[in-house]
């Protein structure tokens, strides 16, 4: 009946085959249940216009009036600028362990970017409302800390060990025969990175970094306590006025509507547009990690 | 030899650069560290809270966070373990293993707050399992699913080929199989999963802030529908009191108490994890 | 969660086919799980209240607090459980039977009223608090110490921007809003503006609870914001209201007398008349037992005035 299980007829007679298949279903039900309500849920709003929701800037549940356009602004500027700021570090953090550093060094060094990576959001966003955006506040001399740029930094101080351990893997499982040719050749240990090594890794690289987009863009509690909670769009492109993401919205507003209501559906409709983001970025993302494998 | 000297530039500056990432790596810890180390104390540890946190310990904060996390693995582990057998020894079309793959992937992306809006609906409202810490274990098990399954699978995956083979020829039942060559092989596949479940629920707060934490009187639970006070939630409200000089030394107190807990639990998994696979590279 | 990632990449490197099967127990442990689900599901009918959940406002939320402290002392087998969230949860919480008691620092709205026809919303105040307009000490020590409506509109509104305009220093307004559904600001906003939704064209920030709006006021030097009375403090000052050539301070005195303007009683919420327990601990806050708490905590009691 399914071909694609194994075929031997005693698993019929083995509880433990079907509590297997009871797991595996279960597991599949959740998912098929998840991604179905949300989009369930939203409808109502995208019946409303599509176009409409994802663009207007006006958000105000007392009148039932609802867009996105802020809060899609706030997530795309934070993100873009949590990878600026951690691109660089991640980089050139990852080519110095892969390449430069001894195995044992290079050893501690993975585990304590792996550690770090999981360290809790909710630490970085005590750090941030109680000391980066007090920094950002008298170094920028601005009235308020609260600024879509500092919800990035500490965005991109969060997702920069996973970012470096990620890409440090791509390069690391980069054969060493490339290395040693590149060097017999008489290019520098550099030039040989540049030369040999980079071209092969580039495509885990760039996985490495969507993945990393992947978490920032989810991340909730760091950004809701440092971006503003303002829901506008900035003119020009002012990184140092407040503003909103989708997830800090959500994280404010959905107490307040759970369950019922035009209100309940906006915000689930937010919460479909950052879960097909979040599943583009990871799903690039692990195409690319694991393309370099074959 | 000028190029050289470029080289050694170059090399010089991403030296620097990947330096200045780690010093901002370390000086996050040991912010938390400085400043949260002076709240510590024995009592601040055994203490309930009172006065909305500005008082007293992190007792059954701590407590909280402890239960809610093992209930989630709890809830989760059998699960994950039941899918990853069910994939790695019943499905043998590559196919439909993708398409597990894809989906395990997919739950493992989702932002976890959209777990807690959707799992509060579903469980609390639906299922009329309310705010209490049974609604944050269940959605907390469904977020750390992929994780444990993948630490699993992955372990059972490696697996050399010829253990089976020989268990078969020694014509074991699939249940004499799985316990005496699967499990002793790959247990350490599922205790890492385990452990890094435990460090994520731990770390969690989205998915728990309106579903299964509260802030004042709640101590450890007498039912099933009871919330738990967690440090995580203590941490996000005195965060929020940050002008506050005692709420912002118990925050970051909690915050040193809840770094403890996650680092202990990930570093462990790699412990587990790196003596186990080099055994298994022998 | 970068661990798991990797754990991923390595399932997908290592091809294994399997063979036929290797299979573990799960039905205990799978059983188990669901029977402590279906014992939950039961609990939460139980008949007898024996937890009082008590959701809202974050302005009514430490009188709940102290007085669940109190109560819970007399009455032994009880347990109080106080949760912040502000009004709007309160109010939602109590009309879905998600808690016995919503805190407000407001009147429920029409809307919600509508919503939630069902629940039979009853309101009991407890105590009465005033809105100030509160500012960074720096500011009113500079001078700024009263404000006609008129101006907090303006500032609101935008089109003031600077303290130089109300006779302060040279700095920019600092204009501190509260989320929609905040009691506060239902009752500031239809004082300024004459309407409990208005629009704050000219906020900078949007704060949530109590707490952090103060936090913001004190952190910033030049910050104006709407807080409860109760939570004036020395880095955080409530200016005076302009009224007819008249000016009135949010003290405790003038919100006793009802002179001060922006008034609100707190109350609390529940579906239904309350009965049993429910009904004791609301009469314990509204007796005499209650009083000293919401002294305690700088509002004024319902019954003094």
């Amino acid at each position: 009946m399914f071909p694609f299980i194994v075929p031997d007829r005693r698993r019929n007679a083995d509880p433990l085959f079907w509590s297997t298949v009871f797991s595996a279903g279960l597991v599949l039900a959740t998912a098929v249940i998840f991604s179905s309500y949300l989009f369930w849920e939203s409808l109502p709003v995208w019946d409303q216009g599509l176009w409409a929701f994802l663009t207007s800037v006006e958000w105000d549940p007392g009148e039932d009036v609802y867009g996105a356009g802020a809060m899609i602004y706030g997530s795309l500027i934070v993100t873009s600028l949590a990878l600026l700021f951690a691109l660089p570090f991640a980089l050139c953090g990852a080519i110095t362990a892969s390449e430069f550093l001894s195995p044992r060094a290079r050893l501690v060094f993975k585990g304590a970017m792996e550690t770090m990576a999981g360290a809790p959001g909710v630490v970085y966003g005590l750090l941030g409302a109680a000391m980066l955006s007090l920094w950002v506040k008298d170094f920028f001399g601005l009235i308020d800390g609260s600024t879509l740029f500092t919800a990035g930094i500490l965005l991109g101080i969060m997702i920069l060990p996973t970012i470096m351990t990620l890409a440090e893997d791509a390069i690391h499982s980069v054969p060493g025969e490339y290395r040693d040719t590149a060097l017999s050749l008489g290019l520098t240990p550099l030039q040989a990175f540049f030369k040999a090594v980079a071209p092969r890794a580039l495509p885990g690289i760039i996985g490495a970094v969507l993945l990393g987009l992947g978490r920032a863009l989810g991340e909730t509690i760091a950004v809701m306590l440092v971006i503003g909670g303002l829901d506008i769009i900035p003119m020009g492109l002012d990184l140092f006025s407040p503003g909103q993401n989708i997830p800090s919205k959500l994280g404010r507003e959905a107490a307040e509507a759970i369950g019922s209501g035009m209100h309940w559906n906006a915000l689930i409709a937010l919460g479909a547009i950052l879960f097909t983001g979040t599943m583009m970025l990871t799903a690039a993302g692990s195409w690319l990690l694991r393309r370099r494998a074959v | 030899m000028n190029k050289r000297m470029l080289d050694r530039g170059l090399l010089g500056i991403i030296y620097l650069i990947a330096l200045v990432g780690m010093i901002m790596m370390l000086a996050v810890l040991w912010e938390v560290v400085r400043r949260g180390w002076p709240a510590l104390s024995l009592e601040f540890l055994l203490q309930p809270s009172s006065n909305f946190g500005a008082e007293g310990g992190l007792l059954y904060q701590t407590l909280g966070t402890i239960i809610l996390m093992a209930a989630a693995v709890l809830i989760g582990f059998p699960i994950a373990v039941g899918s990853a057998l069910f994939q790695t020894e019943y499905v043998r079309s590559e196919g439909v293993r993708a398409f597990f793959r894809a989906i395990i992937f997919s739950l493992n992306a989702v932002p976890t707050i959209l777990f807690g809006l959707a799992g509060y609906l579903f469980f609390g409202v639906y299922l009329e399992t309310g705010v209490s810490w049974l609604t944050g274990a269940l959605i907390l098990a469904i977020m750390i699913l992929p994780t444990i399954q993948a630490s699993i699978q992955s372990s059972i995956e490696c697996l050399p080929e010829k253990y089976r083979e020989v268990g078969m020829s020694l014509g074991m039942t699939p249940w004499a199989l799985a316990r005496r060559i699967v499990l002793p092989q790959c247990w350490h596949g599922a205790i890492t999963g385990a452990l890094l479940g435990l460090a994520r629920a731990a770390g969690e707060t989205a998915a728990i802030m309106f579903t299964a934490a509260a802030f004042s009187g709640a101590t450890w639970p007498r039912s099933f529908a009871d919330p738990v006070p967690t440090l995580q939630t203590h941490i996000l409200v005195l965060a929020q009191d940050s002008a506050d000089a005692t709420s912002l030394t118990h925050a970051w107190g909690a915050a040193l108490v809840l770094l403890a807990i996650v680092f202990f639990l990930i570093l462990t998994s790699l412990v587990i994890r790196s003596r186990f696979s080099m055994e298994a590279q022998r | 969660m970068n661990l798991s990632i990797k754990v991923f990449c390595r399932m997908t490197l290592t091809k294994n086919y399997g063979l036929n099967g290797v299979i573990v127990s799960l039905v205990f442990l799978a059983s188990f799980s669901f029977g402590y689900f279906e014992r939950g599901v039961k609990l939460s009918f139980a008949e007898e209240i024996e937890t009082l959940r008590i959701v809202g406002s974050t302005t009514v939320a430490p009188i709940a607090a102290r007085a669940a402290e109190m109560f819970s002392k007399k009455h032994s087998g009880i347990r109080i459980i106080v949760n912040g969230g502000g009004s709007g949860v309160g109010i939602n919480a109590v009309g879905r039977g998600l808690a016995e008691i919503g805190l407000a620092s407001r009147e429920v709205t029409l809307k919600e009223k509508k919503r939630f026809e069902n629940a039979n919303l009853k309101d009991h105040a407890v105590g009465r608090d005033g809105v100030a307009c509160a500012v960074s000490s720096e500011i009113f020590y500079a001078g700024v110490t009263e404000l006609t409506r008129q101006q907090i509109a303006n500032i609101y509104s935008g089109k003031i921007k600077s303290w130089k305009d109300l006779g302060g220093p040279d700095r920019p307004i600092l204009v501190i809003d509260k989320e929609k559904h905040r009691g506060t600001r239902h009752v500031f906003m239809n004082y300024v503006f004459g309407n409990v939704n208005a629009r704050a064209r000219g906020a900078r920030l949007v704060t949530g609870s109590n707490n952090e709006e103060r936090s913001k006021i004190s952190q910033s030097d030049s910050a104006v914001g709407m807080l409860s009375a109760a939570w004036l403090n020395g880095d955080v000052k409530g200016i005076a209201l302009k009224q007819d050539g008249v000016s009135i301070s949010p003290t405790e005195e003038n919100i006793r007398s009802g002179k001060y303007p922006v008034i609100r009683d707190l109350l609390f919420i529940t579906a239904g008349e309350p009965k049993g327990i429910l009904k004791e601990f609301i009469d314990f806050v509204r007796g005499e037992g209650g009083r000293s708490i919401v002294l305690e905590s700088g509002y004024v009691p319902i019954h003094s005035s």
